[in-house]
């Protein structure tokens, strides 16, 4: 703990502001949070939503950085831009609302692709999260966050689905349990006390690149067992992060019938290629992966951000380490795949 | 907007999407990201109800106001922030209360459905009875902290919000608060107890003088200390007097009410000694003797985060006295002032009321900070929690669109995934429970109390409107001639007010039929007459009368621990067992005036535990928690 110097202290007006979540995360939590530097890559549905998040949270400061004009889809979701005319640069015409939600956090924009990005860039960060990225970019991102001691976040929205993937390297936190107390026995009075009890934990993660070059080809009962219980979606979004890795884009609407033949294609090569059987995806899959829905966004956005914020204040359990959203079948799970 | 993008949605949803109107009461924490996920997706008829003005305490959440819209009404700003993703989408803002007669069954039938995103129970309440009348669906939701959760209620279909019964809110009795307090939250209701005495409407059961009707004090039977005689001499008459005009006889006289208050009236308990017998007794105070006099205060630390010596809490207790006399005086004669916990000199008043009577009674003391909680009956409230929310009542508000109701689940947001991997956790829609006194054929409850005790006024204010959630009811004996006790018509039935219930003779089994027009509901009250409950209590609501056992003592309620019928598992009730928080605060500490009551039970709606849908196809997926 290094924020004890009085510049670190939280002013008056910061606690008002922040009094809801102080009274939840407490002020040690909050003073790590204000010390928190974020890249945010990728200003899509999801993007803004975490943007939103912890921006409002407090954070010191957030890069926001795309190189995309904003598009006709935004509409649906990104809701800082969601009256642009497509065009504009998307990390910018997001910029002067994302910084309106709180006057205290520095917003800053960059609009080069990360891709070419040095590897010196990324390490003035505390935290990176990278959405809108295939999966070579996000394997590379999460290796150099590993090794700088960076924590890692990724996470999707494709329409129905989306999915959350953290990467916090060794990571200690705080945890916080309640114990109730049952009265002394000849007390007279019935009543319970509670007492928090606070121990510290440590957790340590795998690479993203670890999870997704899971072997899943043995032929045995458990491996079966597995491929059943591992969320659908896994494999669903791990379809529509193939199509932006070959195709450097998303599926979208203004080319839903050629793009829909390629989901179909590409669900049938990759899960033959994991060697997995083809009815762990339903074949009906890609009528609810278009877009963004705004609903979505605010369900996989909100877990996001709140486990950037966990990250951040060290205070509680993480999720370890993908979290997978499926409003098909209403189904919000976590879960690891190398376990 | 999702609905007006081809290939999005499906055809039949994103017409509906288009065509439907919608009615979102709340424009809170869930409201501002519940109004946002709607116009993005399509949504464009929608009308919003918040009686509400922006604090800075919401700007860390609802992020559709900013620090310039403080005091400003917050379904007005919202509507306005919206029009900024969507400029042509038709919202409406009504800077109302839901309880207004303007929103009655004519403008709740005009909906599609109804989304709830309230913080209170007697709203969702309202809410749930408005929807049934109108037999509209309604998407209820809450949230506190990091949970949260999403049900779905539709009129035969489903449960309604009050199919079963929550759980009554915490009080504690007089003679804990006025005698014995063993707990922060006793100083604290005492504390405001005391404001509402000293500058506040008159309530005789906030009184705060030593309680001489202890019933502990019934085995001292006799003693000086129940006579009323000796009561009358002890401190000079006092407590003949009101606290009220006592004080300000003395001119608000910090000095003069810091020792009757903290050093005679604990001296005066004293003298009850069978309450010290197996206690700490209290150690009265003198104002020129405090602890922590002539110490350095400690700086650095914000004063709100620490906690105060005594002696610092004398200070602020004379300097917010004094601040409070001068608003109570500025409201001329027979003003008062309503407690708030925004309100700088209330919250410092109570505050330091609070900790020099813990002192006294060796109980911990507390920051301002920690107090303003217990007080506020504040819980905290985060922007992430509420945006999950807000995004599951969207996704179900789809499925009823797309005429798929009977999918609909109630959804639970965990902290952590359960065994099963699940954080969000998807249960069966429980039908409706037939014997529910609102949403069943027959609406019937029993009401056990002393029909020689209990007046009209008590029968209006805190049975029927209090605990039986009616608006502006009018009741009926049903004794065959029609004999009207109340009506919710001014100046028709006033001279009933005080009057007890046995004067009209309702007894043992009387029937009460009473309705309340605005919600287009009825029900009949079974009177169960007994001569005392216990905790002191007026009366106790009993679900139906089938359930009313008269052998039964009458701690608890006999519906309370009404459960599905599922077993419960003990492992689940340990980690993955939901808090149930709302109103978890006595019903004396939910502020009343100009702002809503119970402002800050922000967003919490009852979370109860349900057994998970096992519809799983994959057998290894079925599980059976609680």
């Amino acid at each position: 703990m290094d924020s004890q110097s009085s510049m670190d202290l939280i002013t008056e007006d910061e606690a008002e502001l922040y009094d809801r979540q102080i009274r939840l995360w407490g002020l040690d939590a909050q003073r790590r949070l204000r010390a928190a530097s974020v890249l945010l890559i990728g200003l899509k549905g999801l993007g803004a939503e975490v943007a939103k998040n912890i921006i409002l949270s407090g954070i010191k400061a957030i890069t926001l950085m795309d190189h995309n004009p904003v598009d006709e889809e935004d509409q649906m979701s990104q809701f800082f831009v969601s009256t642009v005319a497509p065009g504009q640069n998307r990390a910018e015409a997001s910029a002067s609302n994302a910084q309106l939600l709180n006057p205290m956090v520095t917003v800053t924009t960059d609009t080069n692709n990360p891709a070419g990005k040095d590897d010196n860039f990324f390490k003035e960060f505390d935290v990176i999260c990278a959405t809108c990225c295939p999966p070579s970019l996000l394997c590379r991102l999460d290796k150099l966050c590993f090794e700088n001691n960076i924590k890692f976040f990724a996470g999707d929205v494709y329409g129905y689905y989306g999915f959350t993937f953290s990467d916090l390297g060794t990571h200690e936190y705080l945890h916080e349990e309640v114990k109730v107390l049952k009265p002394k026995e000849g007390e007279g009075q019935s009543k319970t006390t509670e007492k928090t009890i606070t121990s510290k934990e440590k957790i340590v993660f795998t690479r993203l690149e670890d999870e997704l070059q899971f072997d899943w080809t043995a032929d045995t009962p458990a491996m079966q067992k597995k491929i059943r219980q591992t969320p659908s979606t896994f494999f669903i979004t791990r379809v529509y992060q193939e199509f932006l890795e070959v195709h450097g884009r998303r599926p979208c609407i203004s080319s839903l019938e050629a793009d829909t033949k390629e989901l179909q294609n590409i669900r049938l090569q990759l899960l033959n290629k994991l060697g997995v059987p083809a009815k762990v995806i339903p074949e009906d899959f890609y009528k609810y992966g278009f877009g963004e829905l705004s609903p979505v966004c605010a369900i996989v956005g909100g877990i996001l951000g709140q486990e950037i914020i966990k990250a951040v204040s060290q205070k509680d359990a993480p999720l370890n380490n993908f979290f997978f959203y499926n409003g098909v079948t209403d189904d919000g799970l976590v879960d690891k795949i190398t376990l | 907007m999702a609905a007006t993008l081809n290939g999005v949605l499906e055809n039949n949803l994103a017409e509906s999407i288009i065509k439907s109107r919608l009615l979102m009461v709340g424009a809170g924490g869930i409201g501002c990201e519940l109004l946002k996920n709607l116009v993005l997706s399509g949504f464009s008829n929608i009308e919003v109800i918040d009686l509400d003005t922006i604090d800075v305490s919401n700007l860390n959440r609802q992020f559709l106001f900013r620090k310039e819209h403080v005091g400003k009404s917050k379904a007005q700003v919202a509507k306005e922030s919206a029009l900024k993703f969507k400029a042509d989408a038709n919202i409406v803002a009504h800077h109302e209360s839901i309880f207004s007669p303007e929103f009655g069954l004519d403008f709740f039938k005009q909906f599609t459905l109804v989304l709830n995103a309230l913080d209170n129970r007697a709203a969702r309440n309202h809410v749930n009875r408005m929807c049934l009348a109108a037999d509209i669906p309604l998407v209820e939701s809450g949230t506190a902290g990091y949970l949260g959760q999403v049900t779905v209620i539709k009129k035969k279909l489903t449960e309604c919000y009050e199919c079963q019964p929550k759980p009554t809110q915490k009080t504690f009795p007089g003679c804990t608060i006025r005698n014995t307090p063993s707990e922060p939250v006793h100083c604290v209701v005492w504390a405001k107890h005391l404001f509402n005495q000293l500058f506040g409407e008159d309530d005789p059961d906030q009184d705060v003088s030593p309680d001489t009707e202890d019933p502990e004090l019934a085995a001292e039977a006799g003693q000086a200390a129940l006579s009323t005689e000796a009561k009358k001499d002890t401190i000079g008459g006092i407590e003949r007097k009101s606290t009220r005009s006592w004080a300000m006889e003395t001119g608000y006289d910090a000095e003069k009410l810091f020792n009757k208050l903290f050093r005679d009236d604990i001296k005066y308990l004293l003298s009850m000694e069978n309450l010290w017998k197996k206690r700490r007794a209290p150690q009265p105070l003198d104002f020129q003797e405090l602890p922590g006099k002539g110490e350095a205060m400690c700086t650095g630390v914000m004063r709100d985060q620490r906690v105060w010596s005594v002696q610092e809490c004398a200070d602020i207790f004379a300097q917010s006295l004094a601040a409070l006399k001068q608003d109570l005086y500025s409201k001329g004669d027979g003003g008062t002032l309503v407690w708030d916990k925004d309100d700088h000199n209330g919250m410092d008043f109570v505050c330091s009321v609070a900790n020099i009577r813990a002192h006294i009674f060796g109980i911990t003391l507390k920051s301002k900070f920690d107090i303003k909680s217990i007080a506020g009956n504040i819980i905290p409230a985060i922007a992430t929690t509420n945006a999950i929310i807000a995004g599951l009542i969207v996704m179900e508000t789809l499925k009823i669109l797309s005429g798929n109701i009977s999918k609909c689940k109630q959804v639970y947001l965990n902290r952590i995934p359960n065994d099963r991997k699940r954080l969000l956790l998807p249960c069966a829609l429980d039908p409706p429970n037939p014997k529910c006194y609102v949403c069943s054929e027959k609406h019937e409850c029993t009401v056990m109390l002393n029909t020689q005790k209990v007046t009209v006024r008590v029968l209006q204010d805190k049975i029927l409107k209090g605990h039986l959630n009616m608006i502006a009811p009018d009741v009926e004996i049903d004794d065959g001639k029609g004999t009207i006790i109340l009506s919710s018509e001014e100046g028709e039935t006033e001279e009933n007010y005080d009057k007890v219930l046995s004067v009209f003779a309702v007894g043992q089994s009387s029937r009460l039929k009473c309705d309340d027009f605005l919600q287009n509901y009825s029900l009949t009250i079974n009177i169960v007459h007994v001569e005392k409950l216990e905790e002191e209590k007026e009366f106790e609501v009993v679900g139906d009368i089938s359930q009313f056992h008269p052998t039964e003592t009458t701690t608890e309620s006999p519906v309370e621990g009404h459960t599905n019928g599922a077993s419960k598992s003990k492992a689940t009730e340990e980690e993955d067992d939901l808090l149930i928080v709302e109103d978890q605060v006595t019903p004396d500490l939910v502020s009343t005036g100009r702002k809503r009551p119970a402002e800050d039970q922000q967003d919490a709606l009852l979370i109860k535990r349900k057994k998970q849908e096992s519809n799983t196809e994959d057998n290894e997926d079925v599980i059976e928690i609680s």
